[in-house]
């Protein structure tokens, strides 16, 4: 794969959300908000690269008993220094995000890619890999977030766009679209335009249904 | 050393906490004076939202609303006597740290710790809002344990020391969505109007259960409680009931009923 692949590729064909369904939980809780997932994704991918940069610096000494352990105190470090900027600078934005940028330590994006190419490729190659998948990550937060805060608020990052019936304007918003659950719906549709696209990345079933042959009845 | 030994597990485990934890605490060290400002402007924009002074929503310049908080009437009470006490700056007492500075810290007994506090300060900082020369509200700062953290906020009262003016909670890490709600500006709109006290003086004010209907007589010290969030709603409950009683701020606010404060001379009146 040549340089530029190793951003690209994780961006459609091996999306870390819709293929590998990882970091489901920051990304249904955070969208409804344009703001707070465009600052969600700028944590997540800086937290990615720091650590796999990191990790794959060290790679070669550590060993396999500990490497786990080691991986989270780099990632949970990472994680509370961009915290405590965000509180210091973003004031507002970090109280509405709240927990969750703490719990980027327990996004499988981050340890996933950590264990996948960090420990086994150059630091060159993991920080590309690492942008790609953060930018990934990103892409379809962002559309997510567009969807629910547009329909769901009538607003984008705050800015009012559509005027609401309840303050005398035209546009009935969907308030379900506020709620987490409607992440899943979003999410949910985009994995299956994706996958009609490009049937490759449809998932063998786990199990095949056998039709039995009917019992013989010997007496 | 070879990767298998497990004298290299322990120095590489060894190495990697020193290093990150350095960084970690170097963070924490340097953007100390930024969270602290970030605290104190947060603080002067919740307490000046209790007083009335501005519109709810309103928002002001940061070193405007600085300058209003500023010049708010702000005075040191000994909880456990409900007397005003001059000898203590208001501006540098940190009532969280006194808590548990043998000094001030007050040990609260097991049997009225509603709030589940163990120690709270002896001193409190309340702030007294005035309209001319009437007292208009009294800010009170309440805290408690919720379901998961320490709930921070403040209670405003109307000047019969009984009507709820305001509320708000500045600071807690309740369940996002669920928990949290107690910082909803239009469930906390409800507070308003409240009274805290039944005919007998004892703290009565509650949250929930269920709807309140707002034309019924349990509306009279009830507000709904928030779906979901039945510990957290309950835990508020409890911190007010401990900071109105006699553990807390019963005793100033009954000599406040006899004798209503005076306002100090030196203080501006915040109608700017």
């Amino acid at each position: 794969m040549s340089l530029k692949q190793y951003v690209t590729t994780p961006l459609l064909k091996e999306n870390p959300l819709t293929l590998h369904v990882l970091g489901i939980c920051a990304a249904l809780a955070i969208t409804n908000s344009l703001t707070s997932s465009l600052i969600m994704s700028a944590a997540l991918t800086t937290v990615l690269i720091i650590s796999n940069a990191t990790i794959s610096l060290i790679r070669h000494h550590l060993p396999s008993s500990v490497r786990m352990i080691v991986q989270i105190t780099i990632i949970a470090s990472a994680v509370t220094v961009i915290d405590q900027l965000l509180t210091a600078y973003l004031p507002t934005a970090a109280s509405t995000l709240s927990v969750y940028i703490s719990l980027i330590v327990t996004n499988c994006i981050v340890l996933g890619r950590a264990e996948a190419c960090a420990m086994n490729y150059g630091v060159g190659r993991s920080i590309l890999d690492a942008l790609g998948n953060g930018l990934g990550y990103s892409a379809i937060l962002i559309i997510v977030a567009t969807i629910r805060e547009l329909f769901g608020n009538g607003s984008l990052m705050g800015v009012r766009i559509l005027e609401l019936a309840r303050d005398g304007g035209w546009f009935q918003p969907n308030e379900m679209l506020m709620l987490a659950p409607s992440a899943f719906f979003i999410i949910g549709f985009m994995v299956w335009g994706i996958r009609s696209w490009k049937p490759e990345q449809k998932e063998q079933p786990d199990f095949k249904s056998v039709v039995l042959p009917r019992e013989v009845e010997g007496r | 050393m070879d990767n298998n030994d497990p004298r290299k597990a322990v120095i590489v485990v060894a190495l990697v906490a020193v290093v990150c934890s350095s960084l970690v605490s170097a963070a924490v060290v340097l953007l100390r004076p930024m969270h602290l400002n970030n605290q104190l402007l947060e603080r002067s924009r919740n307490i000046m939202q209790l007083t009335g002074l501005i519109e709810p929503g309103q928002t002001r310049e940061d070193a405007n609303m600085l300058a209003l908080f500023k010049n708010l009437d702000v005075r040191m009470v000994d909880i456990d006597n409900g007397a005003f006490d001059e000898s203590i700056d208001p501006n540098t007492f940190d009532q969280r740290r006194a808590a548990g500075d043998p000094r001030f810290g007050v040990a609260v007994p097991a049997d009225q710790d509603l709030a589940k506090l163990g120690t709270r300060s002896r001193f409190a900082p309340v702030y007294l809002v005035w309209d001319g020369s009437e007292l208009r509200r009294i800010i009170l700062p309440i805290r408690g344990a919720g379901m998961w953290s320490m709930l921070y906020g403040y209670l405003a009262l109307e000047a019969d020391m009984n009507t709820v003016a305001a509320a708000s909670f500045y600071e807690q890490t309740e369940t996002p969505g669920l928990g949290d709600q107690i910082t909803r500006s239009d469930w906390l709109a409800k507070w308003r109007g409240r009274k805290v006290f039944d005919d007998l003086g004892d703290p009565v004010f509650a949250v929930g259960p269920g709807r309140i209907a707002p034309d019924s007589p349990a509306a009279l010290h009830r507000v709904d409680a928030l779906t979901g969030a039945t510990i957290t709603g309950d835990a508020v409950t409890s911190l007010l009931h401990y900071w109105l009683g006699p553990h807390g701020f019963q005793p100033l606010l009954n000599q406040l009923r006899e004798q209503p404060p005076t306002q100090a001379a030196t203080v501006t009146t915040g109608n700017s």
